[in-house]
C-alpha cells in the first residue's frame, strides 16, 4: 500500500517550494533526456522515410508527455513545441520531417539542453 | 486537513503535483502510479477529492472513474481529471462524463491548490 507522499521538509513558502522543484527538475532530466532521444530517433526515421506506425505513435506519447511537464517546470515554451509535435503526428498523412525536425531541435533549444 | 489522492502513471507529474499540494495548501497526499492500484487506495483511505490523468496505460482515467461510480464507497468522491489534451472536443468528452473538473497540463505547481479548491467549491 502506497504511504503518504513523504516531503516532511516542504514549506509553505513560494521560494522554498520553487527549490523544491528544481530539485525535481534535476532528478527528472535523465527521463527528459531519453524522451528526447526518442524523438530524435523518430526524425532520423522519418527523413529516412522509415518511420513505423508504433514509432510514430510512440513519438506521440512522447510528445503529449512533454507537453505536460516541461510547462510545470518552468517552461511554457517547451510545451507549445511539444503540443506541436504531438498535433503534428496526430494528424492524418505523411510526417512532414523537415518541419518535425525544427520544432524538435527548438523544442531542445527552449530547454538550453 | 484535506487528504487527496493523486493517481498518474507519470512519475515527475505525480511528484510535483504532490509536492505541490502539500508544500503550497499543506494538504495530506497519497498517490498511485496507475487506475487499479488508484482504485486500491482511495477504497482504504477515503480521500476529500482524486486527482487523476486522463491518458493512463491499462486503464484511463475515464475508465476509473466510471469503475469508481459503480463501488458505493468510491462514487461520491469528487474526481478532477488532468489531461494535456487542449483540443475542445476532448475537453467536452471529459467533462461529459460527470467528473467535477477537468485541469490542464501543464499545471502552474504554486496554484493547483487553488484550481483545486475553486473547483471543488472549498473555501
Amino acid at each position: 500500500m502506497p504511504q503518504p507522499f513523504e516531503s516532511a521538509k516542504a514549506p509553505k513558502d513560494p521560494d522554498a517550494t520553487r527549490k523544491l522543484l528544481a530539485t525535481l527538475w534535476e532528478r527528472n532530466l535523465p527521463v527528459l533526456r531519453d524522451r528526447f532521444a526518442e524523438l530524435e530517433h523518430a526524425v532520423v526515421a522519418a527523413r529516412a522515410g522509415t518511420m513505423t506506425q508504433p514509432q510514430r505513435d510512440g513519438a506521440i506519447a512522447t510528445a503529449h508527455k512533454l507537453a505536460g511537464s516541461l510547462g510545470m517546470f518552468g517552461y511554457p515554451e517547451g510545451t507549445e513545441f511539444a503540443r506541436r509535435i504531438e498535433q503534428h503526428l496526430e494528424a492524418t498523412g505523411p510526417v512532414d520531417a523537415l518541419r518535425f525536425g525544427e520544432d524538435v531541435a527548438a523544442m531542445q533549444a527552449a530547454l538550453s539542453l | 486537513m484535506r487528504r487527496i489522492l493523486i493517481i498518474d502513471d507519470e512519475d515527475d507529474i505525480r511528484e510535483v503535483a504532490a509536492l505541490s499540494l502539500e508544500s503550497v495548501a499543506g494538504w495530506q497526499v497519497y498517490t498511485a502510479s496507475s487506475g487499479a492500484e488508484g482504485m486500491r487506495v482511495a477504497a482504504a483511505e477515503l480521500p476529500d477529492a482524486i486527482l487523476m490523468d486522463v491518458m493512463m496505460p491499462a486503464m484511463d482515467g475515464p475508465t476509473t472513474f466510471r469503475e469508481m461510480q459503480k463501488m458505493p464507497n468510491l462514487a461520491g468522491i469528487p474526481v478532477i481529471l488532468l489531461t494535456a489534451k487542449v483540443q475542445g472536443v476532448d475537453q467536452r468528452r471529459f467533462a461529459g462524463l460527470g467528473v467535477t473538473a477537468v485541469l490542464f497540463k501543464p499545471f502552474d505547481p504554486l496554484t493547483l491548490a487553488e484550481q483545486m479548491s475553486a473547483a471543488l467549491g472549498w473555501s
